[in-house]
């Protein structure tokens, strides 16, 4: 599967890439209108994030023409303009989703992965994580075949954390995620803490390993342990 | 004290000065005219006398005459060199029964060989009559025209300032960062027309200045995003490798702090901006108690982490507002009460139409009040804090025609938002 990223700044685009690149995501880059415009003319992607002001043109001509072609790929905007108008006008053009600067990449992650996963796979509604279940239709989760009981956050935060397997999130973004970032929550991320370790205890409760590591008081991990 | 009420002050202070001194000038030479006209009389009197003792070596007969009286003294000899004298004096005049002034001419005259002192005498009371007639008449006269010029200054003068009054109501009504157009009335009066002007010059000049200050501070702000972007991305990446020393994740945790403090004070501005550029005109009519219970749902970890206790008594409210606006508004009010709340408080939120009160414990005593809704203003003991939340909700309630208030009662901070709404 492919993604493109189309992003002037090309700092902002490199991080995009290494994050979201791996074994089974190749990620390809356009720095400018013109590129951007023949690499969607003659690839599919799975996913294309598109940045609004572009040399050469704005990125909402390419979402229109990716419209016109009938071109199947998802389309997140990621724009510096904060605006409900912006998005409303973005998401209006066609685009799946939108998301403004500055952003934490594992929010881009959970974001590319919602698009993918109603686009490529005929909007799947079933997302496993080793034993874990989760039902995106219904907003459960089991293992085992034993439902776990989560609440709305554990459930978005365990999405969240599914969505960014085997990387590292930090607490600030995970704060973000699930508080918005309207309010100044600096203070301190002690609350992150506990919510975590009641997520992490609810599933290990069902016989699960424990799939959620700290790193260094930083933030948090999601990965399948190695020793059983 | 208004320029007209002055002026005429001073005006009519100037005027009745001028007339008392007028009236007594005019008393004064209307009395010596006519004395000397009374003197001339007698003098005449005098000549005849004189010219019929000369022709006849006699005195005439005396006649009796209404206004005049002639009175013959003997005397033994002339008193040297005295000559014909008048005097005024008073006298009782048995005829009206009253005193009356007379003036009296007195010479000495040789008829044959007697000398006499004759006294020749003139009421002076017609002239007394005259002189208050015509000063009454005077009087009048000024006093009618003090009050003609006093209306007359009082319309004028009040119709040529009109183009003032114009001119300053329209500076009252402008607001610098409103769309509004200044307009003035023109007047075909130079000087002030002259002020219109000035004054249309320099605060077109400030709206002007206000304009790009503006778009300089969400120009800035927006250029500011991708930077910051490429910052947190990299701070992202970075904590990825596995290979970093517990010196280098402090290092990291404290870069992720100061740039998502950055991000989130370039966020408050661009929303000052927004607000104040009036980007949020779209409002619809909001279920206020819903919205709180959201919130309350949304924070309720934060607030269970600090042990605080949240007391709510809602009713249902509603407002006409942004959503966006009603999102922020109750995000930095719910959030400002747990953030600076001790570790066991309290938080009581009251809703009823038109009015919600927000209070809550605190570490600090009452707030400056004059200082609290402006930029950066912190109490000075969060740090992390960009003392920007409060200015946006006074911004919010500027654009939205509600008001926010600040009061400190029973060791609690209270914050009532108040708005009104029309039930159409």
């Amino acid at each position: 599967m492919k993604l493109l990223v189309i992003e002037d700044e090309k700092a902002l685009s490199d991080s995009i890439c290494d994050y979201l690149g791996n074994e089974s995501f190749m990620c390809e880059t356009a720095y400018d209108f013109n590129t951007a415009m023949e690499k969607t003319a003659l690839y599919d992607y799975a996913c294309i994030i598109l940045d609004i002001t572009l040399p050469g043109g704005s990125g909402l001509e390419i979402l229109k023409e990716l419209k016109k072609e009938n071109k199947a790929d998802g389309v997140l905007i990621i724009s510096a303009r904060n605006s409900l108008d912006d998005k409303v006008y973005g998401l209006k053009a066609g685009a799946d989703d939108y998301l403004t600067k500055p952003f934490h990449l594992p929010e881009l992650g959970a974001r590319v992965a919602s698009i993918i996963r109603r686009k490529s796979f005929g909007g799947m509604n079933i997302v496993q994580f080793d034993a874990l279940i989760l039902n995106l239709a219904d907003k459960t989760v089991s293992a085992n075949n034993i439902f776990i009981d989560l609440t709305r956050k554990e459930y978005e935060l365990l999405l969240y954390f599914i969505s960014n397997k085997n990387k590292v999130i930090s607490k600030s973004a995970i704060a973000e995620y699930l508080w918005g970032d309207n309010m100044d929550l600096a203070d301190n991320y002690d609350f992150i803490y506990t919510h975590i370790k009641n997520l992490r205890k609810k599933i290990m409760q069902n016989g699960c390993p424990d799939y959620i590591v700290s790193v260094y008081g930083m933030g948090y991990k999601l990965i399948i342990p190695l020793i059983k | 004290m208004k320029l007209l009420a002055k002026y005429n002050r001073i005006n009519l202070i100037c005027t009745v000065v001028i007339f008392l001194l007028a009236c007594i000038a005019f008393s004064f030479l209307l009395r010596y005219v006519l004395i000397n006209q009374v003197d001339e009389d007698l003098k005449i009197e005098q000549n005849e006398i004189i010219s019929y003792t000369q022709k006849y070596q006699r005195l005439p007969e005396i006649v009796k005459v209404h206004d005049q009286q002639t009175e013959y003294t003997s005397i033994e000899n002339p008193f040297a060199l005295q000559k014909p004298a008048f005097t005024t004096s008073k006298l009782y005049n048995n005829y009206e029964q009253e005193d009356e002034l007379i003036r009296t001419l007195t010479f000495q005259i040789k008829a044959g060989s007697q000398w006499w002192l004759i006294s020749v005498a003139k009421s002076l009371e017609g002239t007394d009559h005259l002189i208050q007639l015509i000063i009454i008449i005077t009087t009048i006269t000024l006093l009618l025209m003090l009050a003609a010029t006093f209306l007359i200054n009082r319309f004028v003068l009040q119709k040529l300032w009109r183009p003032f009054y114009n001119t300053l109501e329209s500076i009252n009504n402008f607001k610098l960062g409103s769309s509004e157009q200044l307009g003035f009335t023109s007047t075909d009066i130079n000087e002030f027309s002259m002020l219109n002007s000035a004054l249309q010059q320099s605060l077109t000049k400030a709206a002007q200045d206000y304009i790009l200050l503006k778009e300089f501070t969400e120009n800035a702000s927006h250029e500011l995003q991708t930077p910051l972007a490429v910052i947190r991305s990299k701070l992202d990446l970075l904590i990825q490798d596995e290979h970093l020393t517990a010196q280098q994740s402090e290092s990291l945790q404290a870069s992720y702090n100061a740039v998502q403090k950055l991000s989130r004070m370039n966020h408050s501005l661009l929303l000052l901006t927004k607000i104040e550029n009036r980007q949020f005109t779209e409002t619809t009519e909001l279920n206020l108690k819903r919205l709180i219970e959201e919130k309350l749902n949304l924070f309720k970890e934060l607030w269970i982490n600090k042990n605080i206790t949240v007391t709510t008594a809602l009713n249902d409210a509603f407002i006409m507002l942004h959503v966006s606006l009603a999102d922020v508004l109750l995000n930095n009010l719910i959030s400002n009460a747990i953030k600076h709340n001790t570790d066991g408080g309290k938080i009581n939120i009251d809703l009823k139409q038109g009015q919600l009160t927000i209070s809550n414990t605190g570490n600090t005593a009452s707030l400056n009040t004059a200082l609290l809704f402006t930029r950066f203003y912190k109490a000075g003991f969060t740090s992390e804090n960009n003392g920007l939340g409060l200015s946006i909700v006074k911004q919010i309630c500027e654009v939205s025609a509600c008001s926010i208030d600040y009061g400190f009662e029973n060791a609690l901070h209270i914050f009532k938002l108040k708005w009104q709404f029309k039930n159409e």
